[in-house]
């Protein structure tokens, strides 16, 4: 009985963590990391989050052993101004596609803890509202022009 | 009567048309040069608007004054180090307009002027510009002499809340070029484009 209750509790765990990864909707591309100047405090990272399901979720909070934080930003320029505005989520509609790139989102990645450059990759874990968990792992690039866009 | 009134209106209004295509037509006469830019994203200003005396000091401790503007043309760009997108995203564009347009050697330099000297001081941006660019120029200094040089360009800073030891500065995204008597001659509103800035600059040298 025991035994049974054992396998049992086996296998709803097992099923969990299936489910888990069958209910995440979102699907992570293009990720990497802005090559930044010698003991820069700071770097920016990019990608393109897709969200495939018909319900809407949240990028509400991202993690990485490089760092000492990460926070999700939006770099907007209004009236000229370039501010960086801390976002406690990105919201991510059915079926949308919200890009991560230079002059727009991206993730604030503070103080490294090791010194990154081009070649060279860190883990993120990206953390969504539905519970979802995805890890990335988003090589360090140089980066070139004509990349920069308005959101 | 009625037909000789219409008449005399239509025939004064046709006159005043000519006499406004004329004056616009020698407006633009007087107003060649400005007539011959037309880059989108950019302003000229006619005429340049000289800057006052302002004082900071560049990546070598060496002081960057007005004087060190005189008898080149500068891009100039407002930001700061602890910026993680924008700044090194606009210094890539300065980068890219170096292998287009010249650099010393054509009498062009570029300039990053940190407005977070509690963060930024010679020492760090001797580390960081290097990496964008050999040549590049960095300058800070105390607020107030910052505010002198930003003031006069019609450029703007400020520093926003604190928080988890961090903050961020709000700065102007505009490129600055100034000419070689040190006056204020065109800005560029971004998305800055490596190209576009090089053709400003190229059409203001020759007109």
């Amino acid at each position: 009985m025991i035994r049974f209750k054992r396998i049992a509790v086996g296998v709803m765990l097992l099923m969990t963590c299936l489910l888990a990864v069958a209910d995440s909707s979102i699907v992570v591309r293009d990720a990497w990391v802005r090559e930044a100047p010698p003991g820069a405090a700071v770097l920016a990272a990019y990608f393109t989050l897709e969200n495939t399901g018909t319900k809407e979720d949240k990028l509400v909070a991202v993690r990485g052993p490089d760092f000492d934080k990460i926070e999700i930003h939006a770099t907007e320029i209004r009236d000229g101004i370039a501010r960086m505005i801390a976002l406690d989520a990105l919201p991510i509609a059915p079926h949308a596609v919200v890009r991560l790139a230079p002059g727009g989102y991206h993730l604030m990645l503070h103080h490294p803890r090791r010194a990154l450059a081009a070649g060279m990759s860190v883990k993120l874990e990206l953390r969504f509202e539905s519970g979802t968990r995805l890890t990335v792992v988003a090589p360090v690039r140089r980066a070139e022009a004509g990349t920069a866009h308005h959101h | 009567m009625v037909t000789r009134k219409t008449l005399i209106s239509a025939t004064l209004v046709a006159a005043l048309g000519v006499i406004l295509v004329l004056g616009v037509l020698a407006g633009r006469a007087f107003r060649e040069p400005a007539r011959a830019i037309s880059i989108a994203g950019m302003t000229v200003l006619e005429p340049a608007s000289p800057l006052p005396e302002f004082r900071l000091h560049d990546q070598n401790n060496q002081v960057f004054d007005l004087a060190r503007l005189q008898g080149k043309w500068s891009f100039v760009f407002f930001g700061y180090t602890h910026c993680p997108d924008i700044c090194p995203t606009t210094l890539v564009v300065l980068r890219d307009v170096q292998k287009i347009a010249g650099g010393k050697e054509q009498g062009i330099q570029y300039i990053f002027v940190s407005v977070d000297p509690d963060r930024d001081n010679a020492a760090t941006l001797k580390s960081y510009l290097p990496y964008f660019h050999p040549e590049f120029i960095g300058a800070t200094g105390g607020h107030g002499e910052l505010m002198r040089l930003t003031r006069a360009l019609g450029a703007y800073y400020e520093s926003g809340e604190a928080s988890g030891g961090n903050y961020e500065v709000h700065h102007s995204a505009a490129i600055f070029l100034i000419d070689p008597e040190a006056r204020l001659r065109a800005l560029f509103a971004g998305p800055h484009d490596a190209a576009r800035l090089a053709q400003g600059l190229q059409r203001l040298k020759g007109g």
